[in-house]
């Protein structure tokens, strides 16, 4: 009995004694990065975590192993070809900019695990997927001030200092929508129009803007609130006819538009059906729903399409297909470019205000009015309250265009968009 | 009245393809006393071959290798993995834990494979449709209801009519007398997961088709609606299974389609209504609509 504990004492002594070096390590690494915080390097730029003499680091929760994983790619590999752009360039503030990319698989415990492992050492977040993982981290980012890009667009996350969702959101989408209707699709007062969302924010977000929209244009909304796992959605289209709807909005997963739009074509319900952005992906256009969508359905979006003539655009598309030949361009590829420009613009111009520490690249960030990537609308951050840009563009379904669509119409603000975001506030 | 004509068909034809699922749980429980948690990974194994095969094999020949390979991979999982473990039928319970492990692993290779893909599965119906009077009915769920008729009548058949089905009964009724009777235990209840992995392979083809846009990582979460199906039937009864669907089949579809008029219950009532029906079936028949009530000796 002795002897067994003997024996179990010596391997635990050298247990702690690792423990030990393991943690003072540890410790040391962080302190290390802590303790460049509030330094002022040899080129009197102030740094803090995530920033090095050599480096500016920073970090992506991203989901390269989940439900979109696509999009995860599209965006990794579309921000690490702008870091590799930017470095060729001489870097930023005479750094080299490094991105750490953890892939959560859109599992939020996960997510919330990496970012713990990851906040210490950067200076700011260009890429978070997930609007649960958003939702999660949101206290930690805000107490971190660590500048964060998240692939989300729900009203829900304005109004946090650090967090910056990029073009409009979800409600000031389907407000366009709405416009759209009526403007084009000759959508007219006292006509019924049906709105299928998914439940959560997203859903909850536009079915916010549509009806605040409708009520406006003396139309009838009919809500259908679905989930991620319903695919077919034939029960919906009934009930939709039944109501006697003359164009259907769609707030949910591409899955769900080609469903609705395929299923409504083929039962003669042939009415304008107007998606948000993340209703749609190119992959649609290779389903037996493709013909319908492309007469049917129109796209909301903040981003112009991927094969828009926007020089920014074009240029970006370009040099995306020469870098990785084998994958395909699709909006995620845009909007991930899109934000690693903004936050190297912030970079840069904290560099320029003589600090890179966290709380001031924020500090530059807010203070930016008028930020044109050359990707799209200019936006304004200067407000956390209301959505970094205003204006909107309205696609269609294109079988050959890269990204499966084509403009429509530009970029422009909806009436009476600046009126819904005075009443909420 | 069109209205509800449409419901209903489209309840029926969802009710079919839950029927194929829930026959899949019925018999592997009645083989084998196990909840078999791994049936949706299974299911969209199968959805993953056809998807991927039908370029080569055409259709019809890849649903026919993901048939045979779906059972087959439920078959090995049962005489591999499940078989070895107590033989006693309380082990039951520890064996339905080992299908949940086995379904965490197959989905996780699946969804790695699949990704963020809508998978075509080349399904000879395309977005067709048939009218029938004042409904236009697809294609995909008139098959759907035909086959899962077909399908389920055989089995039918396979347990009323041939040696296996009679063991199978007998085995479920009374596994140790079965046993001194001369039954092969183990064979009899490999064929039956076998049969539930055919199943579930055939069952993926029509969720994925038609209204469907295509086989998804999520697709086999759809199976766990066909899990109130097969309870509220009864666990051991194949009609009940069958009746089960049907019956959360129509409901899900009339609930949806009727959403609006159900708004006081809340709207999202239809993906709720599944397990209300479940809980309203079982509070007034403990053992399911179909289920023997269990005689114990004192």
């Amino acid at each position: 009995m002795n002897r067994t504990h003997h024996r179990h004492r010596a391997p635990s002594a050298v247990l702690a004694t690792a423990l030990a070096v393991l943690l003072a390590t540890a410790t040391g690494c962080s302190s290390k990065a802590d303790g460049a915080g509030g330094s002022t390097g040899a080129d009197g730029v102030k740094s803090g975590p995530g920033v090095t003499e050599k480096t500016i680091r920073l970090g992506a929760l991203t989901d390269l192993t989940g439900p979109y994983a696509t999009l995860g790619k599209s965006i990794v590999q579309a921000q690490q070809m702008w870091a590799d752009e930017t470095n060729a360039d001489g870097g930023i503030c005479g750094r080299d900019v490094e991105i750490v990319v953890k892939d959560h698989g859109y599992d939020v415990q996960k997510a919330v695990t990496a970012y713990a492992d990851l906040s210490p050492d950067v200076v700011a977040l260009p890429q978070v997927i997930g609007s649960p993982v958003v939702a999660a981290l949101l206290d930690d980012i805000e107490r971190d001030h660590l500048l964060t890009f998240p692939q989300a667009w729900a009203a829900s996350l304005l109004g946090k200092d650090s967090v910056q969702v990029m073009g409009t959101t979800y409600d000031v989408d389907m407000i366009a929508a709405v416009d759209f209707l009526t403007r084009k699709q000759g959508l007219a007062k006292g006509d019924t129009i049906g709105h299928v969302y998914f439940e959560g924010d997203y859903g909850a977000n536009a079915l916010e803007g549509s009806t605040w929209a409708a009520q406006k244009a003396g139309v009838k909304v009919v809500g259908q609130k679905i989930k991620a796992t319903d695919t077919d959605l034939s029960a919906q289209v009934s009930a939709l006819r039944k109501a006697g709807v003359k164009a259907v909005l769609i707030s949910a997963g591409p899955a769900q538009t080609a469903s609705l739009v395929g299923v409504a074509a083929s039962r003669g319900l042939r009415v304008p059906v107007v998606s948000s952005a993340p209703g749609f992906a190119p992959q649609l256009m290779k389903t037996p729903a493709a013909p319908a969508l492309a007469a049917m359905l129109h796209v909301v979006s903040a981003a112009p399409a991927v094969s828009s003539d926007v020089p920014g655009v074009q240029r970006m598309v370009a040099a995306y297909g020469k870098k990785y030949p084998d994958s395909p361009v699709d909006s995620g590829v845009l909007s991930g470019y899109n934000a690693a420009q903004l936050l190297g613009g912030d970079l840069k111009k904290a560099c320029a205000d003589g600090s890179l520490a966290r709380e001031d690249v924020v500090k530059a960030h807010r203070a930016t009015k008028n930020a044109d990537t050359g990707l799209g609308s200019p936006q304004d951050f200067s407000d956390v309250s209301r959505p970094a840009a205003l204006a909107t563009y309205v696609l269609k379904p294109d079988a050959k265009a890269a990204g499966g669509l084509v403009g429509v119409e530009d970029a422009h603000e909806a009436p009476g968009v600046s009126e819904y975001l005075a009443s909420r506030g | 009245m069109t209205a509800l004509l449409d419901s209903v068909l489209a309840g029926l034809a969802l009710g079919a393809v839950y029927a194929l699922v829930a026959l899949g749980f019925v018999v592997v429980f009645k083989a084998s006393g196990v909840l078999n948690f791994a049936h949706g990974s299974l299911l969209l194994f199968g959805g993953y071959l056809v998807a991927v095969l039908h370029d080569d094999l055409g259709f019809a020949g890849a649903l026919a290798l993901a048939v045979v390979a779906t059972a087959a991979l439920a078959g090995a999982l049962d005489r591999l993995l499940l078989q070895r473990g107590d033989p006693d039928p309380r082990a039951a319970h520890v064996q339905t834990i080992v299908t949940i492990g086995v379904d965490i692993v197959l989905l996780t290779d699946l969804s790695r494979r699949i990704g963020g893909d809508l998978l075509s599965l080349g399904d000879p119906w395309g977005d067709s449709v048939t009218r029938l009077g004042p409904v236009t009915v697809a294609d995909s769920r008139i098959a759907a209801i035909v086959v899962s008729a077909l399908a389920i009548g055989a089995v039918f058949a396979l347990f009323r009519f041939t040696s296996w089905g009679l063991a199978l009964r007998a085995a479920a009724e009374d596994t140790e007398a079965a046993a001194l009777m001369g039954v092969r235990l183990t064979r009899v209840r490999t064929l039956a997961w076998c049969l539930a992995g055919a199943l579930a392979a055939l069952a993926a083809v029509f969720l994925a088709s038609f209204p469907a846009p295509g086989l998804e990582r999520t697709t086999g979460q759809i199976a766990l609606k066909a899990f109130p199906a097969a309870i509220l039937g009864g666990l051991a009864s194949p009609p009940g299974a069958l009746a089960g669907s049907l019956l959360i089949g129509l409901t899900e579809a009339l609930a949806a389609g009727y959403q609006s008029e159900l708004h006081v219950l809340g709207e999202g009532f239809g993906d709720v209504v599944p397990y209300a029906v479940m809980v309203a079936v079982l509070l007034v028949r403990p053992t399911g609509l179909f289920g023997a009530k269990g005689v114990a000796r004192v």
